[in-house]
């Protein structure tokens, strides 16, 4: 008799521990965190079906590597109204300063950085105007003109990289595609303008007052 | 209605605007015979709506919550499901028997009509139902107003959990997000209803949603403040859907909290439960301007909701499904919101939280937001 309580006994305390051990396991408490649950879901990430190559459109873009990062940006010579640059400037820059040419580039000021630290030749090659120019004389393609900026923005351009600096252009889906920096930022005065919001909420107002 | 005032569920008197006593055949027209003119076994919305709400709530309209949970005589939704069947033929007995030139298309309407009011829980749906479902309300859609609209059903896609990082150094107050919101996801225009809030904040303030004004109208950015916006944040543990009596709100496999609109009740307890202030609700029937509404939609998305039920920012599940961005996402002209796949290892949302300093609102809640917020 004893020993069948002691049995019994033995029996529920199992069944307890059995019971316990296996409540513990709700789906919903698998991770700690979410971050715990990215991690550990997306070690056998194998790709999605889903693209966003439909969505880049009809923009031209080339295809860069910068570091462990590989993606596309949008083509730049074709969307410059005056390029070649050649195509007017067929003398050396000296002469084309001297009053009797024709004045030309009146809609851009300067407003980026201050005259100590930038002129047009900062970017510009004097020589060669079609391509752009790096503080140490090196030649840079406007198409990969994020080179030049690059050179003062470090930190925007590791962000840019990654993808934290930037709109992406199309969707989230790969491939990626990414404005380089003069599609958002006017070189030559780079800051964003202050402006009136889009939208102002009458019916919010109402309802507070 | 006069001679079914006591029944609990309707019966067959789709089409009959007011049965007088002296109703001389099953149409209710009480002079020139059936079929004469098509008008009067035409119903008007407001009418069906009256009828299909009697048949389906009846004499609860009058109780109050308690009653209406306790006091049931039978459980309801078995009663729909058994009412059903018999309702529809019934419908289109009395509309064929009726009609000799009202034409197919209103008792399609009304098939369809039917058919709306008892369908069940989207979530439950297998994918078949999902697209008769969404067919009928493309159709439906289509009888109403002569227009077209796409809808998908699109169910999430395997690997794929939706994140979202807003950059508070970027953002400048511009709220061309909202606008873009608002006209993607055929918000009502009446009440001005908003997904996203820019709150404006006083620089050396930190996050202080007291002080911060969500409805500013001056230049932006002003002087000596930031800008952050706040929606629904798709929390992995959503309180909100934890609260639905009903479960017309849950979590998607790829992270998205959506909601059935035809199944919520209106009880607002997930507005109450959300501590992000991430849902609206339809005081009044959403009205927009035919020339704005978005025609393409999602039926958990942009699909055009109806009076007294909860909606709320989807990640635009109609964009962000066919691997578009959200539209303030694409919206946003400083590039301060990125959107993308946490599970993608080479995202540039992975990126930004592996990367940069980001935090989330109300972390020790436990609900896990989606929606991270890091600065330059």
């Amino acid at each position: 008799m004893k020993n069948n309580i002691n049995m019994m006994n033995k029996i529920v305390c199992f069944s307890v521990f059995l019971l316990a051990f296996f409540s513990c396991k709700h789906h919903e408490n698998e991770y700690h965190s979410i971050t715990d649950k990215i991690e550990a879901e997306s070690k056998d990430y194998h790709g999605t079906s889903i693209s966003s190559e439909a969505y880049i459109g009809e923009i031209q873009t080339i295809e860069i590597t910068e570091g462990d990062h590989t993606f596309l940006i949008p083509e730049r010579k074709s969307q410059i109204k005056s390029y070649a640059c050649t195509e007017c400037h067929s003398k050396p820059l000296s002469q084309m300063k001297s009053k009797d040419i024709q004045k030309a580039h009146w809609d851009i000021k300067m407003d980026h950085a201050n005259e100590n630290t930038m002129n047009c030749v900062t970017c510009h090659n004097p020589d060669n105007i079609d391509d752009l120019r790096s503080l140490t004389g090196h030649t840079i393609d406007f198409n990969t003109s994020y080179n030049l900026c690059n050179q003062c923005h470090t930190k925007q351009f590791e962000d840019w990289k990654g993808g934290a600096h930037g709109k992406r252009i199309g969707g989230w889906a790969p491939p990626r595609a990414s404005m380089t920096c003069v599609n958002c930022h006017d070189p030559h005065k780079p800051h964003f303008e202050s402006r009136w919001p889009a939208r102002f909420n009458t019916q919010k107002v109402k309802e507070r007052e | 209605m006069s001679s079914n005032n006591n029944k609990k569920w309707f019966s067959l008197n789709i089409g009959r605007k007011e049965k007088t006593s002296s109703g001389s055949c099953s149409c209710g027209k009480s002079s020139g015979g059936c079929g004469g003119s098509s008008n009067a076994h035409h119903m008007t919305n407001e009418a069906f709506t009256e009828a299909a709400i009697n048949a389906s709530i009846g004499e609860e309209r009058t109780k109050d919550g308690f009653e209406q949970v306790f006091d049931v005589k039978m459980d309801r939704r078995s009663a729909f499901k058994k009412l059903t069947a018999s309702l529809l033929i019934g419908a289109g007995a009395v509309s064929t028997s009726c009609s000799v030139i009202s034409g197919d298309e209103s008792k399609e309407k009304a098939q369809i009509d039917w058919e709306e009011q008892f369908k069940g829980n989207y979530k439950l749906m297998t994918d078949k139902e999902k697209e008769a479902t969404v067919d009928r309300l493309v159709r439906s859609y289509q009888l109403r107003t002569g227009k077209n609209i796409s809808m998908s059903s699109k169910n999430a896609e395997e690997d794929v959990l939706f994140g979202y990082a807003f950059n508070i150094s970027k953002c400048q107050g511009y709220m061309d997000c909202v606008n873009a919101c608002v006209e993607e996801n055929n918000q009502d225009r009446n009440s001005q209803m908003q997904y996203i809030r820019i709150h404006e904040m006083k620089d050396g303030k930190g996050f202080n949603f007291n002080e911060a004004d969500d409805n500013y109208y001056h230049e932006v950015p002003a002087q000596g403040h930031f800008y952050m916006g706040t929606q629904c944040f798709h929390c992995d543990n959503p309180p909100c859907v934890e609260v639905c009596p009903v479960q017309a709100t849950w979590r998607e496999d790829d992270g998205l909290v959506v909601v059935d609109y035809d199944w919520c009740v209106g009880c607002r307890y997930c507005m109450a439960a959300c501590p992000y202030d991430g849902r609206r609700f339809n005081w009044s029937k959403p009205e927009v301007p035919e020339s704005e509404i978005n025609h393409n939609q999602h039926y958990l998305g942009n699909r055009m909701r109806k009076k007294g039920v909860m909606e709320k920012c989807t990640f635009c599940v109609q964009r962000s499904r066919a691997g578009k961005n959200p539209a303030c996402v694409e919206a946003c002209p400083t590039g301060a919101r990125i959107f993308g796949n946490l599970l993608d290892p080479d995202s540039t949302i992975r990126w930004v939280l592996e990367n940069k300093k980001v935090f989330r609102l109300k972390e020790d809640l436990g609900t896990e937001p989606k929606f991270w917020y890091f600065m330059d």
